[in-house]
């Protein structure tokens, strides 16, 4: 079997342009690009979602322009999308499994066996009656994959399937794609993630509509610069041996996982027990400033009172200091979202306390109004939020309501606008739904800085974006904790909190579970794996090489102390 | 912050599975009886038969193990319309010269006549509201789905597409919930922008004004999920007409004759009385 694709498009301007590419049966295949650079479109072309305005493509030898051919390739290309919620059409996971199979005519009997076995493979038989919105993303996820697999397709594509998963949910998706690239199968998928990239045997990065690279993973991630020029980034290891290899020149080029980068570490001279393991370093000096935001004993249940009620929060404590930087971890549901909620007053506490600043949210007389203003909240994908036509009012409506007018209006908007990097001239008057997802997020977040807020709270501010914008976000967000904002940040990457957040809470199942520095939450290596969390790449290499007894100090967050560290024990050459 | 949970007070298409002998029942007979029981009330004119509907829907409610506070908490929000419909009716009802007002006021006169005619719309209503809730309590939205399939499948040879219209009220039902979850959401970031939503004070006027700034993104973002869910559909060889099969069979039983029977009689009770 010969899996081919050949298509210049030349649209006006063309999604796809000249491109000619040819994928073999049981190749492992990630695409990887900037936002527009025509990923997506490529990939549905691969099913005939979409036809080529010129040239050809063919699956297995089909041409996808004839009609004739367009179920068979369907059957042979199956599509997993990004948004959970948006691929699932049935009221029970069971059901929506079967719509594939239901499609091709097959006899009910062979589509229950199908059924059965594709939940079983992604061990969602348990859950199959449940309706879809009771399932965690990670579960919707793999009961579109299941719905997928029912169909027995030779080639699997995953558009940016795992940009909403949390890091259990994504690990588990990517494990799903090595299983069944081992199995045979054809597995492209399309990624944000350049971590992901690398568990694939070929790269290929698209620009402007154009192949701009094409290799193994070693290949195309060996050039940092020609990367940064397609607006794309190292992956998080990869960035890691680069600066390793500044300090240690004797490590090999190229290092793009953590088992290899930890074995060619582990391979340079070193000592080991020869000295004893440095003493931990002194708590930081952290700023013990007046705690700005304290919750105690928090609870909050959801539909209280009906048949539907369920539990979202339960003894929840933490505190936050001015001018702090807080980070929110922990899975799908178990309970960041709440919380935030209730720091802005959005959400009053059933149980328990909330302080914010000078307000008492137990308070029944309080103004509700002041909290908000005071804690500015970004919701998740807050730009699915945007309502105004054009960028300067949307941006203008918080402030406005304010009863801020004429002039004061116009610089607030400017202000907030100029924070998150976009010129005032250029965008007021653009049309929202113009503008690209990373500038709608943009947007957004301008709209509610336009509240002059002191506590900004942000609800996964980099889910989906690609790799451009996620560094932009990051670096306006460092920028306004500079300026003595208060942040709260709920993450799925733990690479943007080890970044952002001086103090993290670790949340599960609507408990907080751990709270406190960092380095000291991120410390707690053994509980944080068992709850599908993982590590930041410097701290996964630190914690693998002490695993091979090598005596490094717990804590370990930044490039920079890592490095320190291991220069220690490796002796100059 | 009761203000943001929509979904609490909408009982109406809110499936519980309790397990109840009513949620065995094979999904057809359920919403033949249903309909039954809808026309019959609709069509009631004496109050005796309304009553009994009100009894019938009640115990019905206790038999599907639904929580009756629950049920009647649905009543809360439609409650005011019903009562001015109530007075309306019994304000500006036709008047019969040879009965004595109740009360006068001005030209306006209540005779007792009106006010039984208003009880009868409060009945009615009240009795309606029950009967859905209690319907979309027992009929999971497959079952609904695959009972309205084989009952609209004669029609199929009349032309009509019903494989389609059937697929269309799948998606509609499947997307509800999601549509109350995304308002939420949207009136929650609003609200975090200054607007006056969950504050508990604002006027009818501006509870209005809020709406818009709702609809919008709300509206966009239907039309980007439908469009996703269309290529996704599509994406899994989705093609209407023939060579679609399904998975579930289903089974007319006896007892379903029987609840079918009971069913009629209490329609036609409910109708007669």
């Amino acid at each position: 079997m010969r899996f081919t694709y050949a298509a210049p498009d030349p649209n006006t301007p063309p999604a796809l342009d000249g491109v000619t590419l040819r994928i073999e049966a049981g190749e492992y295949v990630a695409i990887v690009g900037a936002n527009g650079s025509g990923k997506s479109t490529l990939a549905r072309h691969l099913n005939a979602l979409l036809i080529p305005t010129a040239g050809t493509v063919a699956i297995a030898g089909m041409d996808t322009r004839e009609r004739t051919h367009r179920l068979a390739i369907r059957q042979t290309v199956g599509m997993v999308f990004q948004r959970p919620d948006d691929q699932i059409i049935a009221a029970t996971i069971e059901e929506d499994v079967a719509f594939g199979p239901e499609n091709m005519g097959l006899p009910p009997d062979e589509i229950r066996a199908r059924v059965r076995q594709a939940l079983e493979t992604v061990g969602l038989w348990e859950v199959r009656l449940r309706p879809p919105h009771h399932l965690s993303a990670g579960q919707m996820q793999r009961a579109a994959l299941a719905g997928v697999l029912a169909v027995q397709p030779r080639c699997i594509v995953f558009d940016e399937a795992t940009a909403m998963l949390d890091p259990a949910g994504r690990r588990t998706v990517r494990l799903m794609m090595a299983q069944l690239h081992a199995e045979g199968v054809t597995v492209i998928t399309i990624t944000h993630f350049m971590d992901e990239a690398t568990d694939a045997g070929r790269v290929i990065v698209m620009d402007r509509g154009r192949v701009a690279l094409d290799g193994p993973p070693s290949e195309v991630f060996a050039d940092e610069d020609t990367l940064h020029t397609l607006s794309l980034e190292l992956p998080p290891i990869a960035l890691l041996s680069r600066r390793l290899r500044q300090s240690f020149p004797a490590l090999p080029p190229n290092l793009l996982t953590a088992p290899a980068l930890t074995s060619a570490l582990d391979a340079l001279p070193h000592r080991v027990t020869a000295t004893p393991a440095p003493p931990p370093p002194p708590p930081e000096p952290h700023v013990v400033g007046p705690e700005l935001i304290e919750v105690e004993a928090l609870g909050h249940v959801y539909l209280k009172g009906t048949p539907l009620e369920h539990r979202a929060l339960r003894n929840v404590t933490l505190s936050i200091p001015d001018h702090g930087a807080h980070g929110l971890l922990g899975a799908t549901g178990s309970g960041k979202s709440t919380l935030l909620q209730h720091l802005n007053g959005l959400l009053r506490p059933q149980e328990g306390r909330v302080r914010i600043g000078e307000f008492d949210l137990n308070d029944p007389r309080l103004d509700l109004r002041a909290v908000r203003r005071t804690a500015g909240l970004a919701f998740q994908m807050p730009e699915l939020q945007i309502f105004e036509q054009y960028v300067g009012d949307e941006i203008a409506f918080g402030p406005r309501l304010q009863g801020l007018e004429g002039q004061a209006l116009r610089e607030r908007v400017r202000w907030a606008m100029e924070l998150v990097g976009l010129d005032f001239n250029a965008f007021k008057d653009r049309l929202t739904f113009a503008l690209s997802g990373g500038e709608r997020r943009k947007v957004a977040l301008a709209a509610v800085l336009a509240l002059q807020p002191a506590i900004l709270l942000l609800d996964e501010p980099t889910a989906g974006l690609d790799p451009l914008s996620r560094r932009e976000l990051l670096t306006h967000l460092q920028t306004f904790r500079g300026a003595g904002m208060t942040l709260v940040t709920s993450s799925h990457r733990m690479e943007d909190l080890a970044r952002l957040a001086e103090t993290l809470t670790v949340m599960e199942d609507g408990r907080s579970l751990l709270s406190g520095p960092a380095v000291e939450v991120f410390s707690h290596e053994g509980q944080l794996r068992t709850l599908g969390l993982g590590l930041p790449a410097v701290a996964e290499i630190a914690s693998a090489l002490r695993a091979r007894g090598w005596p490094l100090s717990p804590g370990v967050l930044t490039a920079e102390a890592l490095a320190a560290q291991l220069e220690e024990l490796i002796p100059r050459a | 912050m009761p203000d943001f949970e929509f979904q609490r007070y909408v009982t109406i298409g809110q499936y519980l599975a309790t397990g109840s002998p009513l949620h065995r029942l094979d999904p057809r007979t359920r919403l033949l009886s249903g309909a039954c029981l809808l026309i019959a009330i609709t069509a009631a004119r004496h109050l005796q038969g309304l009553g009994l509907a009100l009894g019938i829907a009640l115990a019905a409610l206790l038999f599907a193990r639904v929580p009756l506070n629950y049920a009647l908490r649905g009543l809360l929000a439609p409650l005011p319309f019903i009562l001015f419909l109530a007075v309306l009716q019994m304000l500006i009802g036709p008047q019969a010269a040879d009965v004595p007002a109740l009360v006068s006021l001005g030209p306006l006169q209540v005779s007792a006549q009106d006010v039984l005619a208003g009880v009868i719309i409060i009945a009615r209503f009240i009795a309606l509201i029950l009967l859905i809730s209690l319907t979309s309590a027992i009929i999971s939205t497959s079952e609904f789905v695959h009972g309205l399939e084989t009952l609209l499948r004669p029609f199929t040879t009349l032309g009509l597409p019903t494989q389609d219209l059937v697929l269309m009220a799948q998606v509609t039902l499947r997307f509800l919930p999601l549509l109350a979850l995304e308002a939420e959401r949207i009136a929650k970031a609003q609200a975090s922008r200054g607007a006056e939503w969950g504050t508990g004070k604002t006027s009818i006027l501006q509870r209005v004004r809020q709406t818009l700034p709702l609809l919008v993104p709300l509206f966009l973002n239907s039309l980007q999920r439908a469009e996703a869910l269309a290529l996704a559909m599509e994406a899994r060889g989705y093609h209407s007409g023939k060579g679609r099969t399904s998975m579930t069979e289903l089974h007319f039983r006896a007892g379903d004759a029987v609840a079918l029977l009971i069913a009629a009689g209490m329609s036609a009770l409910i109708l007669f009385l």
